[in-house]
């Protein structure tokens, strides 16, 4: 390269790039002087070896189809379950599939014909049998059932159909939508992978024996690395020399190229942008299933979260090489594995912070964080540039007429309602009752100001956790520990709200999904707090009275000893949600509810007619952390406890779907939101009435999030409402045909 | 006195200058014409001086420099704009367009709405929906209106925030021929009522008729600056723009090269008319 070709290179695009790169080397070498640190550093390429991969096939689908992917660690690690599958088991599971017999067995279940039965689905393909293996220290270990190359065979072929499947079932229907609804989708996608798994083979961690070899490497200073890391990173720059030379040098990648600036370009190449978009989908797939294959065995075990998480180093290593750069994002991808990797070896040494005595797990974890908000805050603008507005385009946010009246008597309907129904179902609308809370966080930032937020499960928890750990610890009364955690909710999310300023469309879910897994790593599992198993949370009181879920409670009206939960607690939730509701009713009448709709729809027009765009986004954030916070103590008392799988980032990602199933622009969507969370009340109605297992309801959200995604509806409370005008306007219509009037868009009910 | 002056603005974008060393101003209460063929910079000139791009060069506004603000800041000020291709918010109805314009947000005024929310007074704004026509549409979604419609709309909702100078970026385009008369003398009138305004437009006959001041970019350069009468007469201006338009009376679809300004309703080349 010479110095001319250098200087047009180096253009001011590029400098986050080299700068981080600089900073490597210089990081390095100091490291490298020192021997157990250059062993640490050594033995984290394996991961980076799995980072750059999944971080490949993000790139890869962004060229193909101008898709972030979200669920391309989900994909490696559904590639190694389905080789797990078929290698230990000799079986290929299947994902669900909706068998048209399964309600006609349920209405003969409810009519009480128990053991009628019609065929089912299969749930597994058995390919090969397990053998029983020799004894060994007494115990029968078994043998695999397949051989390794057989099950990779499959495997692979089973992860090109997903990528067609992908292709031609999601995104493909979304080539034309905006970029934001790819990433819905690709987070339903997500919450669906993740949910098949949990449904096939638990949640629980699988020991995975190695594929490739594992013979320890020797090297130079007393450093070695087992050759399997050694070959996955071979594997990985094999494939990135690859990749690199496909785009570079032949019709297929140069017409990709020209696809991903616009659809003309690649068809002059000849090729239909659909079939590049489907190429690449296939391509993206297997890699990132074949990296999670290769990759499990490095940890010894499979299990549906770690793989799918490295979703955020990977993000970070992609958008680090700005989705275009395939050998950047290698260097990237390895980069940040050697850096976890050499963290954690360093969280031993004295001078690290430490949280009661313990170093504080998770600041290895935050690293991928810190580098997408630098990259990000460097590159973002407060006001995106002419042309390059996007927006997901949202449903219509009515404006309510008569919430007031309709919010009470629903209110009171179901405070009536928790005093006659049975136990579970009191459960069930306590459930709905939280979920709602959260659903409102999400209808003012997402629906009312357009800005994605994956991590309003994060804030609840921080609000849930002060309530624990700060409230309750120093004594602070009911209502003043709940408002505190609230207001902690609040800090946090602007904290990581005013950098998303400068942040929008898919970056911001990318920023907020990874502030959600810092949170995660770094507070709810922290030692200090809670460790894993989670903190208490006592039960609320006022003057004297308890009224917690778990507190014995008196019937009225002399009836007796009443059966948990405490009723009480349920009307308290109602009392919280009736006063959400209406404020958020009312932000949505007011000024301050104009100014959010006007950002959401165009932020240049916005600031030209004098709306403060960040202020007003500011503001979103912090009510919307409020309302999560509030929803995060509610759990609190719900559970009696706090812990960190209920609000961490995958939970984020759930409610989000939850609240665009429901509707995400109305606070009736809210209430539909609520209704339909797991625990909730549609979930028991699944289980009491119809007989579906409570975990088929992540599933469904999923899919329910990806057609949502395609179809771009106005959610379950939009089509509700649709549905009413239909009736009402054919009623006018019958009745003064004169009267042409455009109807007020009025929201019918809360 | 001049309400808006700028002096040595310039814009670029990559190494490409799409405006150089403009210098233009507007007198209080005066209506002055920014023309020039597609891809002119003229779009890009009001962009700087409301603060959607970056700049170089002084921008003053009613006597103080004000090239360090926002846009929003600007925009508060008392320096309004209007789009080439509306913008309108199309979640809004056209009257909540117009308040979130004329309506100002604070921290006790949210806290208050959140209890009980304030009926704002919309009479000002009925007023000037009315004088555009608009009366019969206050509640419609924009999205349910014409072109021609939308962009009165975009008129609207810049006067509802009571500017002293206003910007409009093609505000006839789409209109049909009385439609762009009735707007001519409606932007007259308020000049005539005490308001500055920058006007860009395509329609010669109207920029022509209406403005008490020209200036003429080409390339982000300015080839002419006059009355009407002495841009009509200008020969730079009628090889580079009027004479062409005049022989070769149509629109061009790639504008940006040829000096052909596009006919009212053409899609302009630049800045894509989304709402067309
Ligand atoms: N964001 C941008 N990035 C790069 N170039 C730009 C950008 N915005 C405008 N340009 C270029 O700047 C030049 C001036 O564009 P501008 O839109 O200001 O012209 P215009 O006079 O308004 O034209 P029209 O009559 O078509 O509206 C054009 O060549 C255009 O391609
Ligand atoms: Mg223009």
């Amino acid at each position: 390269m010479n110095a001319s070709s250098l200087r047009s290179w180096f253009t001011p695009k590029r400098i986050p790039a080299v700068v981080a790169g600089i900073l490597g080397v210089v990081v390095i070498g100091v490291i490298l002087a020192n021997s157990d640190q250059t062993q640490a550093i050594v033995l984290g390429l394996g991961g980076g070896a799995l980072i750059a991969a999944i971080a490949l096939s993000i790139t890869l689908n962004y060229q193909g189809s101008g898709v972030v992917n979200f669920a391309a660690g989900a994909i490696a690690m559904y590639g190694g379950y389905v080789y797990y599958g078929l290698r230990v088991n000799g079986q290929l599971f299947l994902p669900p599939i909706p068998n048209p017999l399964a309600p006609i067995e349920g209405i003969a279940h409810l009519a009480g014909a128990a053991s009628f039965s019609l065929p089912h689905i299969p749930v597994f393909i058995t390919l090969a049998h397990p053998s029983q293996g020799t004894a060994a220290f007494g115990t029968f270990i078994q043998q695999p059932a397949m051989p390794v190359w057989a099950a990779l065979l499959i495997s692979v072929m089973v992860l090109a159909v997903m990528g067609l499947a992908f292709h031609f079932l999601i995104f493909r229907p979304l080539r034309r939508a905006p970029v934001l609804a790819k990433v819905v989708a690709s987070v339903g996608l997500f919450i669906v992978m993740q949910a098949v798994i949990v449904l096939r083979f638990t949640s629980s961690a699988k020991s995975v024996e190695p594929i490739l070899p594992t013979k320890p490497i020797r090297m130079p200073r007393g450093v070695s690395l087992p050759s399997d890391q050694m070959y996955l990173v071979l594997i990985v720059i094999a494939v990135t020399i690859g990749l690199w030379a496909l785009f570079r040098f032949t019709r297929f990648g140069l017409a990709t190229r020209a696809a991903s600036e616009n659809e003309k370009g690649a068809l002059v190449l000849g090729y239909s942008p659909d079939f590049l978009a489907g190429v690449n989908w296939v391509a993206s797939t297997v890699l990132a299933g074949c990296f999670g294959i290769l990759a499990a065995p490095i940890n010894q075990s499979i299990d549906p979260i770690t793989i799918t998480l490295l979703i955020v180093p990977a993000l970070a290593a992609a958008l680090l090489a700005r989705f275009s750069s395939f050998v950047v994002t290698l260097a990237a991808g390895l980069g940040i594995g050697m850096l976890t990797s050499w963290i954690q070896l360093v969280s031993n040494k004295s001078w690290f912070p430490k949280a009661n005595g313990s170093a504080i797990p998770g600041l290895a974890d935050a690293l991928p964080f810190v580098i997408i908000i630098v990259v990000l805050v460097l590159r973002g603008k407060s006001l995106p540039t002419r042309g390059s507005i996007e927006t997901i385009k949202l449903p219509f946010a009515p404006r309510s007429k008569g919430s007031f009246p309709t919010t009470m008597i629903l209110g009171i309907a179901t405070i009536g309602l928790l005093f006659l129904v049975t136990p579970n179902w009191r459960l069930a609308i306590v459930n709905s009752l939280v979920g709602m809370v959260i659903c409102l966080s999400l209808v003012v930032l997402t629906g009312y100001v357009g800005q994605i937020s994956l991590m309003q499960m994060a804030l609840a928890g921080i609000s849930g956790f002060t309530l624990s750990k700060v409230a309750d610890a120093h004594h602070i009364p009911f209502p003043i520990g709940p408002l505190l955690g609230a207001v902690v909710a609040v800090i946090v999310g602007l904290l990581a709200g005013v950098p998303a300023l400068r942040v929008r469309g898919v970056n911001l879910a990318v920023v907020t999904f990874a502030a959600a897994v810092t949170i995660e790593n770094l507070v709810f599992a922290n030692p200090a707090w809670s460790g894993l198993q989670g903190a208490s949370v006592r039960s609320p009181s006022l003057f004297g009275f308890r009224f917690g879920p778990n507190d014995a409670w008196t019937k009225p009206f002399g009836g007796g000893k009443g059966l948990l939960p405490n009723p009480w607690f349920g009307v308290f939730c109602v009392v919280v949600v009736m006063v959400l509701v209406l404020a958020v009713v009312n932000i949505r009448r007011s000024r301050i509810g104009r100014h959010m709709l006007a950002v959401r729809s165009n932020e240049r027009a916005a600031a030209a007619a004098g709306v403060s765009v960040s202020g007003t986004k500011v503001l979103a954030f912090g009510v919307a952390a409020f309302i999560a916070g509030i929803g995060g103590a509610l759990s609190g008392y719900r559970f009696g406890s706090v812990t960190a799988g209920y609000f961490g980032a995958i939970p984020s990602m759930i409610f989000l779907a939850y609240a665009y199933l429901g509707g995400i622009s109305s606070v009736s969507g809210a209430m539909v939101g609520g209704i339909i969370v797991a625990g909730g009340i549609l979930t028991t109605i699944f289980t009491n009435w119809l007989h579906i297992s409570e975990q088929y309801t992540l599933l469904l959200a999923g899919i329910g999030l990806i057609i949502m995604a395609i179809q771009n509806p106005k959610g379950v409370a939009g089509a509700i409402r649709d549905g009413v005008h239909l009736v009402q306007r054919r009623r006018a219509s019958t009745s003064d045909v004169s009267d042409s009037a455009i109807p007020e868009p009025v929201e019918a009910t809360v | 006195m001049a309400m808006l002056s700028i002096s040595g603005l310039s814009v670029s974008f990559g190494g490409k200058r799409a405006v150089d060393d403009f210098n233009l101003e507007v007198g209080a209460g005066s209506l002055v014409g920014l023309i020039g063929p597609n891809g002119a910079g003229k779009t890009t000139t009001i962009d700087a001086i409301t603060g959607f791009v970056p700049s170089q060069g002084a921008v003053d506004f009613d006597g103080t420099d004000i090239s360090g603000l926002s846009s929003t800041m600007r925009a508060r000020a008392g320096l309004g704009r209007t789009w080439q291709s509306s913008e309108l918010f199309d979640d809004l109805t056209v009257m909540e367009n117009l308040q979130v314009a004329s309506e100002r947000v604070d921290v006790r005024g949210f806290l208050r709405d959140l209890f009980r929310p304030r009926n704002d007074d919309v009479s000002e704004l009925t007023k000037i929906l009315d004088s555009l026509d608009l009366a019969g549409s206050a509640d419609a979604l924009p999205t349910d209106l014409s072109h021609g419609q939308r962009k009165l709309v975009g008129v609207a909702r810049a006067l509802a925030a009571q500017p002293k100078v206003l910007c409009m970026d093609e505000p006839a385009a789409g209109l049909d021929t009385v439609e762009s008369q009735a707007l001519g003398r409606r932007i007259r009138s308020l000049v005539d009522g005490g308001l500055s305004v920058l006007l860009i437009d395509h329609d010669m006959g109207l920029v022509l008729t209406i403005c008490d001041y020209l200036y003429v970019l080409d390339f982000g350069q300015l080839i002419a600056e006059g009355t009407p009468a002495q841009i009509r007469a200008d020969s730079k201006v009628i090889t580079a723009y009027l004479g062409e338009r005049h022989s070769d009376d149509h629109g061009d679809e790639h504008g940006v090269d040829t000096a052909v300004p596009a006919a009212p309703g053409g899609t302009p080349a630049v800045g894509g008319t989304t709402d067309g």
